[in-house]
């Protein structure tokens, strides 16, 4: 390497970027951050342009302002107070609005001096298309509308070292080493979104999207099931296109999408630095974790790559992992990156003879896998995460079997968490169903997660890879002293055990101790208002721990004497199948065959039958929870309403609980029933239509509103609400609530009472 | 003549005793010199009953003979004591049905038409058509039920009438049948000293307006015992005397009928539980060996039948009519004579079993307040003259007290100890804060109305019958009960009767004097 010798600095970094313009990129996003903190605290005389994209309605300027406020500026906060630190924002710096994602023009500055390029997708798999997007042509434009602005400005580009894919040994640093023509890649890749959508719209695709959704959510009704046909079409749409990424960067020598598109961005911006002339420095950081000292010991911004793993494992949900145990994990903290991009800017290259830093501290200060999960361990095992009311958690100790073992333990545990998620699914509703679900779900959320990391990771934790960082040695021995104290990137100087122990780990886990503190579960809130409040109540499987059919065949037999018993019992018995096929299909079609029963019944007979035995029956089945709730909402002054597919007569016995019953109307005619239904019953989304009619007839507030029910044909009722609560729910339900976060709830009945009550034969 | 009761002190030759838990009994053995009170002997019972009902009813005190006030054309109403006596359940014919059998024919015979005949059920709950059936008798029942022959309804304002208020202010509201009737008999069973005289009519035909006036936490720590009803000794019979006698001096006449059992409480097989240990034969003792085994073993569903099943053998030992002063005076006195214990001085330590059934939950479920009633309620409060417990002492009762709840009969006492207990103990505030509500509830009155539930303020009458021991004594520990049960009521659970006792030391001291209150058959002591 003939450039490894800088000459000797004589005056200090500060002084090389005094006066200059400095574009930074990626303002909002961890390293961004960093950077301007120290130009702003640092670099008095540098004037920074942020080109910061406009989200969600705030603008550039207000979404600069908000990260003022977050951590990283704490110092710089304490230093001047909010209000002095947004007045040298504005003295010092130009918010531009734009955003380097979309094919819009940039309107840049003409006399930009430096650009700090550090935007960049977070993502490791994206869809072929969006890695492309941000990695490759975000590069690309921001670099040709600086051309085209005028400037010549030196160009810091930041990129990974990982980007020279699945090589061993030593790497220099140096241009990448392939023929890849980025144009091409783009093109396709760009291309694979509108191929993989118009795939997806196939009749054939779109037929099998609609069954698995009609499977899962038929008793829901049509509306539900489109909506989650087309999740689902969506969802294979960008599974696919994230494995249009994988299968592309592999067969090109990168594990994944974004070493590949990080690839093609350096080699995208080596051309087009040197077709406009401008000086080009790539820095090539390895894997980025929280600050060893700047903006404080520990800083960091949500999780980077390690993190979910040290987390995961602190919590005790990976037992082994993939991964040589001699592999070197290229850890560098974050300042450590930044004071060293900060370098790289005051040192300009010629135009056309780009200058490579690898940022990384595998070469100098090497940090073995079985170290890090030494420490780590150590950190553990002296400050434990905490379960919930149950102590704390001891965590695994990993005996690095070698990739294929735990490959195989990992298969057998996805195979076992898919039968048992098939078998819980088809569980009956019980309070032990729920628990198995819980269980279940957590067991498929790590053995996912491992999965998903073994995959994504394995190339960072196996590759036995080693980036040499001469160059940027080189330009940190030519730092003057001072430079070398206030800027400092030598990787030599870290002592893992400190900076895991002390600094990062206590960093990452920081937030999941405070959160798992304040982390309750959903409660439900009853509260009162000044408008119209609605407490709507599903009542089978809901307040009455019964299905419609039992219900129903209990009425039944409670009507006839002993000696018909065998005739109608038989006769039912034949029918239940047919009733309960009915009722998983639609409960709308079970109601309308089942009342066929009661043709040629009398209006008063029934309500007879009902006032001496069926409300006997109910009350006794009545969930006293279920009571309390709906009288603690009628003193809080809403409008309780008993929603139910049953038919009116049958209500009767809990009707006074409610405001309101909403239940399936039977035809009468001179005083007999007819066996048909007056109206078609209120079931499935039908009950959303309606909820919102009703709320508008009555000016009710759907916001401020509960609805409670337990099954996942209940999704529209339960939507319509600001407060849906799932009560004892179905396996489909329970899912759906834990994924919202909606409080959940077990309303059963009193202990002590029978659960199976057979009624008396009717008197004669 | 019947042994009378007598109080044994443990020594090294006292078997292990019987003690009643729930649906379950154990033998315990005590602490020597551990006091143990027993209840007499079973009175003699009367041999020919329907001749002795005809005879009161020929003779009675204070009044003419029924067969001169009734006439025809007149309006007569009998009320009826309800489900909550007698206990448990006698075995068919219930004394009220032959009572009621004969005052019926009388009537017939005298030509009145217009009778109607109520079950004094007050704020419990309906009596359900086959309960009613076995109080009655299937001919009176065929005759009368359902239109001549009911549940009392305290909440049908239509039928409540507002008779006056006494001196004291109490409102006396009842039945409005009853009082425009000519004339009420009232057929009573009166198994303990609280129970008949005039807190038959004016309690029991009474509604919520009127029940309120007694049923309250001030009258409960003024009643010293309640189950001494003499005057100035008990604030809640004083209070019905005085709601009686607005009713007397409204012309309202009543005839009263009041008889009294033996304690020949339990069954056979379960004969034993009416003895004393040491005189167990050698078969009751096999008896209580397959009993208490088989009893564990049944699933806890079928052992709750078997229980409920269970027909209590009483005798009748004393039958008295007429003015209700005079005839009540009888009755305590028989009462007496087969409950009454003579026990020497108070002690640190009060430990009783309690039984299965309580008044309130007959083809029920005892949940955790009726045991609250029944222990720190009623049996702590079977004394006369002063507890037999000192105050700040320890009551060690033994019970499961499951979390459970019959919610058909007792919906409100779910709520109560959910919403109520969850946030005090103490009645003052309970009763202030929450009482109201629940009574006005009108899901409550729909269900005491409509279906078989108590009213809505039951439990909390529940809970004041306690608030005398509560505040007197010192701890309460419950052998066997649920935790979470035990702590919501102020309670402490202990595993078992040694482990009570560690506890209890803590308040008493190590070596404190026990008395062992051995029950059912009840008693009362009446300690000096």
């Amino acid at each position: 390497m003939v450039e490894t010798a800088f000459p000797k600095r004589r005056s200090s970094i500060v002084r090389g970027l005094a006066g200059k313009r400095v574009l930074v990129t990626g303002f909002t996003g961890f390293l961004g951050q960093a950077v301007v903190e120290r130009l702003l605290a640092e670099f008095p005389d540098a004037r920074l342009v942020l080109l910061v994209r406009p989200q969600l309605g705030s603008s550039g300027r207000e979404r600069v302002d908000a990260i003022l406020s977050r951590p990283a500026f704490n110092a710089l906060r304490e230093r001047h107070g909010h209000e002095g630190l947004r007045a040298l924002v504005d003295e010092r710096v130009e918010v531009v609005e734009g955003d380097v994602a979309r094919e819009e023009p940039l309107a840049l500055p003409r006399d930009l001096d430096v650009v700090l390029h550090c935007a960049a997708t977070v993502s490791f798999d994206p869809p072929i298309d969006e890695g492309f997007q941000t990695n490759l042509l975000g590069a690309v434009r921001l670099y040709e509308a600086i051309a085209a602005s005028g400037s010549r400005p030196h160009l810091v580009h930041v990129s990974t070292a990982y980007v020279a894919g699945n090589r061993r040994g030593v790497i220099p640093e140096a241009t990448l080493d392939h023929r890849v023509d980025w144009r091409t890649e783009a093109e396709l890749a760009l291309q694979a979104r509108r191929d993989v959508e118009a795939a997806s719209r196939k009749p054939e695709m779109l037929e099998r999207f609609l069954e698995l959704a009609r499977r899962e959510h038929g008793r829901a009704g049509p509306q539900t099931v489109a909506e989650d046909a087309e999740e689902r079409r969506k969802a294979w749409v960008t599974k696919r296109l994230v494995r249009y990424g994988r299968s592309r960067a592999q067969t090109l020598g990168w594990p994944d999408i974004y070493t590949f598109t990080k690839a093609m961005g350096e080699r995208a911006a080596e051309e087009l630095a040197a077709e406009h002339g401008l000086p080009l420095s790539i820095v090539r950081p390895s894997i980025i974790e929280s600050a060893l000292r700047h903006p404080y010991p520990g800083w960091i911004e949500g999780f980077k790559m390690a993190d979910p793993i040290i987390l995961a494992y602190g919590r005790g949900a990976i037992p082994e992992f993939p991964g040589i145990p001699e592999g070197i994990v290229d850890i560098i903290p974050a300042d450590f990156v930044v004071n060293a991009m900060l370098a790289i800017a005051a040192t300009v290259p010629e135009p056309g003879r780009p200058a490579y830093y690898h940022v990384s501290s595998g070469s100098r200060n090497p940090l073995q896998f079985k170290d890090l999960y030494r420490l780590v361990r150590e950190y553990y095992q002296e400050h434990p995460l905490p379960i919930r009311g149950r102590g704390e958690v001891k965590v695994p100790e990993w005996s690095f079997p070698g990739a294929l073992r735990v490959e195989r333990r990992l298969r057998r545990a996805e195979r076992f968490v898919e039968v048992a998620d098939r078998v819980v699914s088809h569980l009956p509703k019980s309070k032990r169903m729920r628990d198995l679900v819980r269980r279940v779900d957590g067991d498929r959320g790590r053995v996912e997660f491992v999965r998903r990391y073994a995959d994504l990771y394995g190339v960072y934790t196996e590759a036995e890879v080693i980036y040499t960082d001469d160059r940027t040695h080189a330009l940190w021995r030519s730092l003057t002293e001072g430079d070398r104290k206030r800027f400092p990137f030598d990787a030599s100087d870290i002592d893992w055990r400190r900076y895991l122990v002390e600094v990062h780990c206590p960093a990452v886990t920081a937030g999941v101790r405070a959160l798992s503190a304040a982390r309750a579960e959903p409660k439900v809130r009853i509260r009162e208002r000044e408008q119209l409040v609605l407490a709507l109540f599903d009542m089978e499987g809901t307040i009455l721990p019964s299905n419609v059919v039992e219900s129903y065949v209990w009425a039944r037999m409670a009507d006839l004497p002993w000696d018909r018993w065998p005739a109608e019992l038989l006769e039912l018995f034949a029918r239940i199948p047919s009733y309960l096929l009915a009722d998983r299909r639609d409960r709308g079609e079970f109601l309308r065959t089942f009342f066929r029963r009661y043709e040629g019944a009398t209006v008063e007979g029934i309500d007879r039958l009902v006032d001496e035995v069926v409300s006997e029956f109910m009350l006794q089945k009545l969930s006293a929870a279920a009571v309390r709730r709906v009288r603690e909402h009628r003193q809080a002054g809403h409008r309780t309403i008993l929603i139910t597919a049953a038919a009116e007569p049958f209500v009767r016995p809990i009707a006074p609980l409610f405001d309101e019953v909403v239940a399936a109307k039977l035809e009468v005619r001179d005083g007999v029933y007819t066996g048909y239904l007056a109206e078609p019953p209120l079931v499935g989304e039908a009950r959303g239509a309606w909820l919102r009619r009703y709320a508008e007839r009555e000016g009710a507030d759907l916001k401020a509103s509960y609805a409670y029910a337990d099954s996942h044909s209940d999704l529209a009722l339960l939507r319509a609400v600001g407060n849906p609560v799932a009560v004892s729910p179905d396996a489909a339900l329970l899912r759906v609530a834990r994924r919202r976060r909606w409080p959940i709830e077990d309303w059963g009945m009193s202990g002590g009472m029978p659960r199976v009550r057979f009624p008396r034969p009717a008197r004669r | 003549m019947a042994r009378p009761g007598f109080v044994l002190e443990v020594d090294e030759r006292t078997p292990p005793l019987l003690v009643h838990e729930g649906e379950g009994f154990r033998l315990e053995r005590f602490p020597l010199g551990t006091r143990v009170i027993y209840p007499p002997d079973p009175l003699p019972r009367i041999r020919d009953v329907r001749g002795a009902i005809r005879h009161a009813l020929a003779n009675p005190h204070g009044s003419e003979p029924l067969a001169d006030l009734l006439k025809p054309g007149m309006r007569l109403t009998i009320a009826i004591d309800d489900i909550s006596l007698p206990l448990p359940p006698m075995q068919a014919p219930d004394i009220r049905q032959l009572v009621l059998e004969e005052v019926i024919e009388l009537a017939a015979r005298k030509g009145v038409e217009d009778l109607k005949l109520t079950m004094a059920n007050s704020l419990h709950r309906r009596m359900t058509a086959d309960e009613i059936k076995h109080a009655v008798g299937e001919r009176v029942f065929r005759s009368f039920y359902p239109h001549d022959l009911k549940n009392h309804d305290a909440e049908d304002r239509e039928n409540l009438l507002f008779v006056g208020t006494t001196e004291k202010g109490e409102e006396v509201e009842i039945n409005k049948r009853a009082a425009t009737s000519d004339l009420i008999v009232y057929v009573n069973i009166n198994l303990v000293p609280m129970d008949g005289g005039h807190k038959s009519v004016p309690v029991g035909l009474a509604s919520y307006r009127s029940v309120r006036h007694h049923h309250n936490v001030h009258t409960m720590l003024h009643s010293r015992s309640y189950m001494d009803p003499r005057e100035g000794r008990s604030a809640i019979h004083d209070s019905c005397r005085r709601m009686g006698k607005v009713l007397e001096d409204a012309g309202i006449r009543i005839f009263t009928i009041e008889t009294t059992l033996n304690n020949e409480t339990f069954p056979e097989p379960f004969g034993f539980m009416n003895r004393r240990e040491w005189e167990w034969s050698a078969k009751e003792q096999a008896t209580y060996l397959a009993a208490k085994k088989l009893n564990d073993l049944t699933p806890p569903a079928v052992r709750h039948q078997v229980w409920m099943r269970m027909r209590s053998p009483v005798g009748v030992t004393g039958i008295n009519a007429g003015a209700t002063d005079p005839v009540h005076e009888r009755t305590l006195s028989k009462i007496h004579e087969q409950q009454l214990v003579h026990v020497e001085g108070q002690s640190d330590v009060l430990v009783f079993g309690i039984p299965y059934v309580g008044p309130y939950n007959v083809n029920s479920i005892m949940n955790p307040i009726l045991v609250h009633c029944l222990g720190l309620g009623y049996l702590f409060n079977m004394y006369r003259n002063k507890p037999l417990v000192r105050p700040g002492g320890v009551v060690i009762m033994f019970h499961p007290v499951p979390w459970e709840f019959h919610q058909v009969h007792h919906p409100s006492y779910i709520d109560f100890f959910e919403e109520v207990l969850a946030e005090t103990t103490d009645p003052a505030t309970i009763e202030s804060k929450f009482e109201e509500r629940y009574a006005t509830d009108p899901w409550y009155i729909h269900l005491y109305r409509t279906s078989y539930a108590y009213h809505g303020v039951h439990p909390f009458y529940m809970w004041y019958w306690g608030a005398h021991a509560l505040d007197y004594l010192g701890d309460v520990i419950v052998v066997g009960g649920n935790r979470r049960a035990c702590e919501r009521m102020g309670y402490r659970a202990a595993t078992t009767f040694k482990d009570a006792l560690e506890m209890a030391s803590e308040t008493v001291g190590r070596s404190p004097s026990i008395t062992y209150f051995h029950m059912p058959p009840y008693l009362i002591a009446d300690v000096s």
